[in-house]
Formats: C-alpha cells, sequence, structure tokens
C-alpha cells in the first residue's frame, strides 16, 4: 500500500512529534556547543586581562628592586671590572670608599660634579638587573643621571606609557673622611616603566 | 500530555545553564574585587616599609654620620679658637655642646673668630634641618628632630667618642614613629694641632698629633731623637699625662686610659733653655717644677752622647730617663 506523499510535514501524531522534538534536540546542542564556545572565548580574553592585571605590581617590584639594589650593595661587595675593587675607576683613585654603598657612590659623583662618571657607574652596575623590555632612569636631587641625555625615543616611550611607577631614597654620605666633609642628603628616584 | 512534560525538564537544563554562566560571571569578576584591595594594601604597605626603612636609616647611619663629622669639626674649631684667644676652655662640655649644635661660642659663631668656615651649615641644627626638608620632598613625611644632648669624652688614647642624645618623630598620612635614641660614634686625633703646645706659645709652637710606631720596650736615644724631631706622641701604661681633651681645659693630671705625651723641641721654645722635664705636660706646669735632683741633661760631654748636638738643652726627669731606656752613656744630672 502507498502511502500518499505530504507537501506539509505533519507532526501531528505521537510518532511524528517525537521526530520532531529529536531534530529540536540537535538544534539544542548545536546552540550549546556554540554557546560554550562564545563563554570560553569570553573568558578566555577575560581571564587574559586578568592574567595582566598584576603587571603594574611587577613594574612596581622593578624600580624597587632596582633602588634596593643600589642601596644595599656595597662597592666591596661588586664584581665589576669598571666600577669595583681593582676597577677602571678604583684604580683611577675615583672610587675610593669601598664601604659606600652604590647610591652612595652615586651620590657622591653627582656631589663632585662628576656626571658622566655617575651615567657610565650606573650603566655598568645595573646591566642585567632590569629586563630588557623596560626603560629605566636614575635621578638625584632632580639632576637625570642616568640617561644622561636620553635619547628621543627614550622621551617618546617615557611620556607615551600607561604605567611609571618610582622609588624614592635619601642618600648621603661623606666626600671626604680626613676633614670629615660630607655630602646630602639628596633625593634619590628611579623611575621604570615599560618600553 | 508527554511532550509538555518533555519540555518542561528541558526548562531545568536551561535554568542551569543560566545559573553556570551567572557562577561564571561571578567567579570572572569577583577577584577583580579582590586586586583592587590588594592594591590598597600593597600601596599602603609598600609607602610603611619605604618610611620605616628611612627611619632606621636616620637612627643607624645618619645621626651616627653628622654625630661623627660635626664632633670632628667642632673639636678642630675650638682649638683653633684657642689659638686665636690665647686660653684653655673653662668649660669644654659646654664649649663642645655650643659649637656642635649651633656654630656659635658664647653666641657669636665660631669661623668669625677663627676665621675659618669649619661650621658654617655643619652644625647639628642645620644637619638636622637638611635631613627634615629633604625627607619632606622625598618621602613626604614630617621629621621633628630634638637634639636633647651632645657631649664627647676618650676612652682610648687615640680616639674621641662623641654621644648624643635624640629624640627624634616622623609622621605620614599613614603611620607614624617616635624614638628616643642614644648615638655614639668616635674619630681619631691623630693630625690635630695640640692645643697644650698652641695656648702655652702663643701659637707659635703647633705640633700635630702623630702616634709614635715605637714599642714600649723598643726605646733608645737614636729613637728619642727622631721621637723629638717628628714631634710624635706616646701612650705609656698607667701614663701620668694627661689626655688630649684634658689639654683643652689646662688639666695637668694623669689619665691612665687615655693619657698622651710628647717631647718638645727646645729648638722651639723661648727661651730654649728651661729647667725643667720637657716632657711635654711637665714643661708646661709651672707650678710642677722637676727638682734638679731628678733632672738629666740629655747629654754627655765625657762620652759625646745625648742629642744635644740637634736638640740643645734637652732635659728629661728620672721617670722619663728610665722609660726612654737612656743611658749614662747619654744623660747626665743637672746638679
Amino acid at each position: 500500500m502507498l502511502l500518499k506523499p505530504t507537501k506539509i510535514k505533519d507532526f501531528r501524531g505521537p510518532e511524528n512529534l517525537k521526530n520532531f522534538l529529536g531534530k529540536r534536540g540537535f538544534f539544542f546542542i548545536l546552540d550549546a556547543v556554540l554557546g560554550l564556545t562564545v563563554l570560553i572565548i569570553g573568558i578566555f580574553l577575560v581571564t587574559s586581562s586578568y592574567v595582566n592585571a598584576p603587571q603594574p605590581a611587577q613594574v612596581s617590584l622593578l624600580s624597587d628592586d632596582l633602588m634596593d639594589f643600589l642601596s644595599d650593595n656595597k662597592i666591596r661587595e661588586l664584581n665589576n671590572p669598571y666600577a669595583g675593587i681593582g676597577g677602571e675607576l678604583w684604580n683611577k683613585g675615583i672610587i675610593t670608599d669601598t664601604d659606600n654603598s652604590l647610591l652612595q657612590q652615586i651620590g657622591e659623583f653627582y656631589a663632585k660634579n662628576n656626571l658622566d662618571t655617575a651615567e657610565k657607574f650606573i650603566q655598568n652596575v645595573s646591566k642585567g638587573i632590569v629586563p630588557e623590555q623596560f626603560r629605566y632612569e636614575v635621578w638625584i636631587d632632580d639632576t637625570l643621571l642616568y640617561p644622561k641625555t636620553p635619547s628621543p625615543e627614550h622621551i617618546k616611550s617615557k611620556s607615551g606609557t600607561g604605567l611609571l611607577l618610582t622609588s624614592k631614597k635619601l642618600t648621603f654620605g661623606i666626600i671626604n673622611r680626613t676633614t670629615s666633609d660630607l655630602w646630602g642628603p639628596y633625593k634619590a628616584e628611579v623611575f621604570v616603566w615599560e618600553r | 500530555m508527554g511532550a509538555v512534560i518533555g519540555m518542561k525538564k528541558k526548562g531545568i537544563f536551561f535554568t542551569f545553564i543560566a545559573i553556570t554562566i551567572m557562577a561564571v560571571f561571578i567567579l570572572v569578576f569577583t577577584p577583580q574585587a579582590d586586586i583592587s584591595l590588594s592594591k590598597d594594601t600593597q600601596a599602603a604597605a609598600s609607602r610603611i616599609s619605604s618610611i620605616d626603612s628611612y627611619v632606621s636609616d636616620l637612627q643607624s647611619n645618619y645621626f651616627e654620620t653628622i654625630l661623627r663629622a660635626v664632633s670632628y669639626k667642632a673639636v678642630l674649631s675650638l682649638i683653633f679658637y684657642m689659638n686665636e684667644t690665647g686660653s684653655f676652655l673653662p668649660n669644654l662640655d659646654s664649649a663642645f655642646y655650643e659649637v656642635a649644635m649651633n656654630g656659635t661660642i658664647s653666641n657669636v659663631p665660631i669661623d668669625t673668630i677663627t676665621g675659618k668656615a669649619i661650621m658654617e651649615n655643619n652644625s647639628l641644627s642645620n644637619w638636622s634641618n637638611k635631613i627634615t626638608e629633604t625627607a619632606q620632598d622625598t618621602l613626604n613625611v614630617n621629621t621633628t628632630i630634638r637634639i636633647l644632648n651632645a657631649s664627647i669624652s676618650q676612652t682610648s688614647s687615640w680616639g674621641i667618642d662623641s654621644i648624643m642624645t635624640v629624640n627624634f618623630a616622623v609622621k605620614s598620612g599613614i603611620a607614624s614613629w617616635e624614638k628616643n635614641s642614644t648615638i655614639i660614634s668616635s674619630f681619631g686625633i691623630e693630625g690635630m694641632p695640640d692645643p697644650y703646645y698652641l695656648v702655652n706659645t702663643d701659637g707659635a709652637y703647633v705640633n700635630h698629633v702623630k702616634k709614635s710606631t715605637v714599642e714600649f720596650n723598643q726605646w733608645n736615644i737614636i729613637k728619642v731623637r727622631e721621637h723629638i724631631r717628628n714631634g710624635t706622641y706616646v701612650h705609656w701604661q698607667d701614663s701620668k699625662a694627661p689626655s688630649f681633651l684634658m689639654r683643652f681645659t689646662n688639666t695637668i693630671a694623669n689619665s691612665s686610659c687615655c693619657g698622651i705625651e710628647s717631647l718638645a723641641d727646645p729648638n722651639k721654645i723661648t727661651p730654649p733653655d728651661v729647667i725643667d722635664s720637657y716632657a711635654d705636660y711637665i714643661l708646661g706646669d709651672t707650678l710642677n717644677d722637676i727638682p734638679c735632683s731628678e733632672l738629666f741633661n740629655i747629654t754627655n760631654p765625657a762620652t759625646g752622647g745625648g742629642i744635644w748636638d740637634e736638640f740643645r738643652y734637652f732635659k728629661l726627669d728620672f721617670k722619663h730617663v728610665v722609660l726612654y731606656n737612656i743611658t749614662a752613656q747619654d744623660a747626665v744630672g743637672t746638679c
């Protein structure tokens, strides 16, 4: 017996309704998969931005780390062919006090108006301390010592950065032990930001 | 009827999906509130840490450094002051306190009397003000420093100990510190002019303190000659000589811990021939002359010994003849 073909689907009847619901189930699954995809993408995007959130703390730590490195380490603890004991500055008699911290030595150069040496000293001792993707500046008493003459890229990078953090400390020292002449106290500042 | 029940069961799934989405959103956004909270805490902790570091630096380094420098300059200024006035100090403690605190003596800037720019901008008050201003500029903190006392003393022959009692408070927007502290520092006296020589010779005989390198049991006439020539000083065990600080007030008494002495060069005093021992503190003490029975000319014409070829009229009392291991070959009695 041939069934009469139907042009319009007629889902009336228990069997047809079951078929119809079965096909809708497929759409629901597809819809759920699409929804899940959208959710995963959304969560991924939100999580990615959340992972980036600690960046300020990282930069802040970097500025503090650099300042702590300069203020906590002494000349006698430095193994550096330019700035350490037996190094170039030591042999020339420019560095004489091994008990000076690196920050005090920078302050002493500033007090003696030896700004070129101060710049080179900072460049040498801070090499490898700050990761490549960051730029930094060292100021003493509102005078930029490193880099002494900033490049246009440096200035552009600093003015364009979204996050520039600073670490400050006071520094002072003895300029001449025989006469007990002191220098300072100066304001020492370190600025760090992402390139 | 069965289809309607099926649809209703699917509604539960939609509800679950909605709850899941809500849960995801809550989970995603809740930590952000934590971040801002921890940021604030971190900022406060960082600021407190910075100021705490400044406070401990102030206490352990800054005060000690300025105390050492200011004390050295104050003592040096007092020596030049004594040279200008030609008199000993009536009270070393009060004179030192005034010079170290304010750079003045009897309310007059000491530099104007000595003609040397030593204490200008170098008093304890000046250095306290400098750190207060710089700390305000750098860390935005209000520092109050009250120096309660500053004094000097000697516990060793070749150094001066300075002691300062200070009360200081550091206040910021989020915390404050207040401390009482006693700061001790010391500096050497080598290189300083001996005020006893300056005052007793009206500035004509300047002898800088320089420690002799000769051991107590190595003395002989050759080393005595070099000792006078170089104007070096020696500390004897249980010394009968005054300490360096006692020389500021003409207190000629024994300082067993810290007494130092040199031998005066007859060529640098007027008149060169004095009937007294040329050990500096005995020579300068006019009230305590040595009887001639205990006094020896450090020369011996019979042997050709002694040091009168270079230091004519040089004499020593018996105790010093023994201490410097001078034998009869180089010395004869004065009477």
